[in-house]
C-alpha cells in the first residue's frame, strides 16, 4: 500500500473515532477535573431588581415572584423584630435569598472534592461537594449541596474543555427568598447552573442560573439567573453580619 | 522514499488533516431551535407595565445618557420618527418577550446562522456562523445590527455591531447610542435558555450593561406569529407635521425626584451611576434608606401578568394599581 494511502486512512480512522468518542476522560478528583475555574472573588452587579436586592422593599412587596396563596400570606405576616427575637436573623441569607443578595463570594477548594463559598454579606459558608452524598444532620441556612461538573469537549487533539457546574441544595431551614419576608420552605429543593463567560479584554462574569422548587410556598418553580464579576482587586471585602431588617 | 514520494506524503497529510478538522463538529453544539416562554421572576415592572418614570436604577449612565433620559416625555413614542426607538430587537431581551429561534443551513446541513424572532413589532435577529467578517465600521446600521457568533461549548456567544439608536428601558427613555455593541452568551440547558446580555456604550455608559434572564422551552409554541416590522402611525395627531417635539428641557422633568418621594431611594440611585450598583453602596443606603410604609403599585404583578384573572389561584394580593371592580373580580372581595 503506498504510504501517503495509509497517512489517509488512519486519519480518517482516527476522525471517526474522535467524533465517537466520548468527552469525559475519567480523573481521580473533583478539583482535577474542573472544566471552568470558578476559584477567585467574584462580586454581583446589581443591575436587575435593584429595588428588591440593595434595599429591603415594604412588607407585601411580593412582585415578581410566584408566591402560592400561602407563601402570600406568610409574607404578609413578615416581623423582622419576632425574627430577631427568635435568633433568626439569617433568614434571608440561606442559599435561595443569599445569592440574589448584594453579596461578593470568595470561592475555594477546601479539599480536592469540595468547593468553599464564602460571602461578606451576613458572613456566610456554603460548601458545594462532589462526589457521595454527604449525611443530611440538622437543616442550615446553607442546607448540603451536592455538585457535579458537566464537560463538554476535551476530546483530544488539544481541543478545549469546556463545561458548567451543576449543583443541587436540600435539607435547607425555612428562609426569605427577599429580605421582606417573602419565604420558602424546608422542603424546597434549591438548583444552580454555574457558567463562567469571558469578554475579549478579559473580563469574566460567572452567571448563576437558578430554580427555587418549593411546593409550600411557590406554585411554580421561581428561575432567574444571576450575573457576577470577577474582582482582580479584593480590597472590597467587607463582611457583615446577618440583618433582619436592611 | 523519495522526496518527491514525501512531498506528496507531506501534502495529503496536510490536506487530510484539513478535511478532517473540517469534518468534526464544532464542541457540542446545541439545538436551540423552538419556542422559549418569557419568565418575568426579574424586573417585572420594567419588563411589564414599564419602568416609572425616572427610574434609572441599576443603570450605569453616562452624564450624557442621563441628561437625554430626563428629556424624555411619554409622548415622544408617539411620534412617528421615534415609534420604533424602543422596538430594537436586541432590546427585546431586555422586554416582556417570548423567543423563537431557528437556525439556518446550507445545502449540506451545515448551520449558517441561528435566527432570534422576538414576537410583534421587532425585527430578526441573524448570528452568522459560517465565520463572515463584521462590516465596515461605516458600513449601514440596522435595526438587528450584525451578529456574528461561535460556541463555546453549550454556549452560543454572538457579537452584534452597527445597531441603530435606541431606547434600552421599557417606558423611561434610556438611551442607547448605534455605536453600542452586544456581547451575548446564550446556553440552552435542558428546558431552561438563560441570555445574559453585555451592552457597550461610549457615548451613554460609563461601564458595560449586563442583563442575565431565563426563558423555558414552550413545547406548545404558544408564541403566536411573528409580525416583524415596526410599522408607524400617527397616534397624537396634535404632535404630526407641527415640529413640535415632546420633551422636557433641563431640570423641568416633573418624574425626576419620581424614585425618590416614592420609594426614599437616594437620588444618585435612581438616576443610574454605575457605583450605585454594587455591594458597598449599601454603607451610604443604610444611614438614609427607611422603607416606605407600604408597598404602592404592582405588589404582585406576577399574577396580573401571567394571565388575568387567577392565573395564580386564590391570591389576593391587592397589586395596588387595578380598579377595586377588577380586584373584586379576582378576588372576590376586592382587597
Amino acid at each position: 500500500m503506498r504510504p501517503t494511502l495509509v497517512v489517509a486512512i488512519l486519519l480518517m480512522t482516527a476522525a471517526v473515532s474522535a467524533q465517537g468518542r466520548a468527552t469525559q476522560a475519567p480523573v481521580s478528583t473533583a478539583r482535577a477535573d474542573a472544566p471552568i475555574d470558578l476559584t477567585g472573588q467574584w462580586v454581583a452587579i446589581i443591575s436587575e431588581d435593584w429595588r428588591w436586592r440593595m434595599i429591603t422593599p415594604p412588607k407585601g412587596d411580593i412582585v415578581s415572584i410566584p408566591l402560592s396563596l400561602q407563601g402570600q400570606q406568610t409574607a404578609e405576616a413578615w416581623d423582622p423584630g419576632k425574627d430577631e427575637a427568635a435568633g433568626e436573623q439569617c433568614k434571608a441569607y440561606g442559599a435561595p435569598g443569599l445569592m440574589r443578595g448584594p453579596i461578593r463570594m470568595r470561592i475555594s477548594w477546601q479539599d480536592d472534592n469540595t468547593l468553599k463559598l464564602e460571602t461578606d454579606y451576613g458572613i456566610q459558608t456554603r460548601l458545594l461537594r462532589f462526589g457521595t452524598a454527604t449525611s443530611a444532620g440538622p437543616r442550615s441556612w446553607q442546607g448540603i449541596t451536592s455538585a457535579q461538573w458537566i464537560v463538554r469537549g476535551g476530546g483530544g487533539r488539544g481541543a478545549p474543555r469546556f463545561g458548567s457546574l451543576k449543583t443541587i441544595t436540600d435539607n435547607l431551614r425555612p428562609g426569605y427568598l427577599r429580605k421582606n419576608g417573602v419565604p420558602y420552605s424546608e422542603r424546597t429543593r434549591f438548583t444552580e447552573h454555574w457558567d463562567v463567560h469571558s469578554l475579549p479584554n478579559g473580563d469574566k462574569y460567572l452567571v448563576n442560573t437558578n430554580i427555587v422548587e418549593d411546593p409550600v410556598y411557590l406554585q411554580a418553580p421561581f428561575q432567574t439567573a444571576i450575573h457576577y464579576k470577577l474582582e482582580r482587586d479584593t480590597s472590597k471585602w467587607d463582611p457583615t453580619p446577618c440583618d433582619a431588617r436592611f | 522514499m523519495g522526496s518527491d514520494a514525501m512531498r506528496r506524503t507531506i501534502l495529503t497529510t496536510t490536506v487530510c488533516s484539513l478535511l478532517w478538522l473540517m469534518s468534526t463538529p464544532a464542541f457540542a453544539q446545541v439545538e436551540l431551535g423552538g419556542t422559549y416562554a418569557i419568565r418575568m421572576y426579574e424586573d417585572y415592572i420594567e419588563r411589564g407595565p414599564g419602568s416609572f418614570l425616572g427610574d434609572f436604577t441599576g443603570m450605569p449612565m453616562s452624564e450624557e445618557g442621563r441628561a437625554k433620559a430626563l428629556r424624555y416625555s411619554s409622548s415622544l413614542p408617539s411620534m412617528i420618527e421615534r415609534q420604533c426607538l424602543a422596538q430594537s430587537p436586541w432590546v427585546g431581551l431586555y422586554r416582556p418577550l417570548a423567543i423563537r429561534i431557528w437556525s439556518e443551513v446550507d445545502e449540506s446541513g451545515r448551520v449558517v446562522a441561528w435566527v432570534m424572532g422576538g414576537d410583534y413589532l421587532r425585527d430578526t435577529v441573524r448570528i452568522w456562523m459560517d465565520g463572515r467578517p463584521h462590516p465596515s465600521a461605516n458600513a449601514w446600521h440596522s435595526p438587528s445590527g450584525f451578529t456574528t457568533g461561535h460556541w463555546e461549548g453549550d454556549t452560543l456567544v454572538a457579537r452584534t455591531t452597527h445597531v441603530k439608536t435606541a431606547w434600552i428601558r421599557r417606558g423611561v427613555g434610556i438611551p442607547g447610542s448605534d455605536q453600542s455593541t452586544f456581547t451575548v452568551f446564550i446556553t440552552r440547558r435542558e428546558n431552561l435558555l438563560t441570555i445574559m446580555t453585555v451592552q457597550e456604550d461610549p457615548i451613554y455608559l460609563t461601564e458595560p450593561h449586563v442583563v442575565s434572564r431565563v426563558w423555558e422551552f414552550d413545547p406548545r409554541a404558544s408564541q403566536g406569529p411573528l409580525r416583524d416590522t415596526c410599522n408607524v402611525g400617527v397616534e397624537i395627531p396634535s404632535l404630526e407635521d407641527t415640529g413640535e417635539v415632546a420633551h422636557y428641557l433641563p431640570g423641568q422633568n416633573p418624574e425626576e425626584d419620581y424614585m425618590v418621594r416614592t420609594y426614599n431611594i437616594p437620588k444618585e440611585a435612581a438616576m443610574g451611576f454605575a457605583h450605585t450598583l454594587y455591594p458597598e453602596y449599601r454603607k451610604t443606603l443604610r444611614s438614609i434608606y427607611t422603607p416606605p410604609a407600604s408597598c404602592g403599585r404592582y405588589c404582585c404583578g406576577w399574577i396580573e401578568r401571567q394571565g388575568l384573572p387567577g392565573a395564580a389561584p386564590g391570591l389576593t394580593c391587592n397589586d395596588g394599581n387595578l380598579p377595586a371592580e377588577l380586584r373584586k373580580a379576582i378576588t372576590g372581595n376586592g382587597r
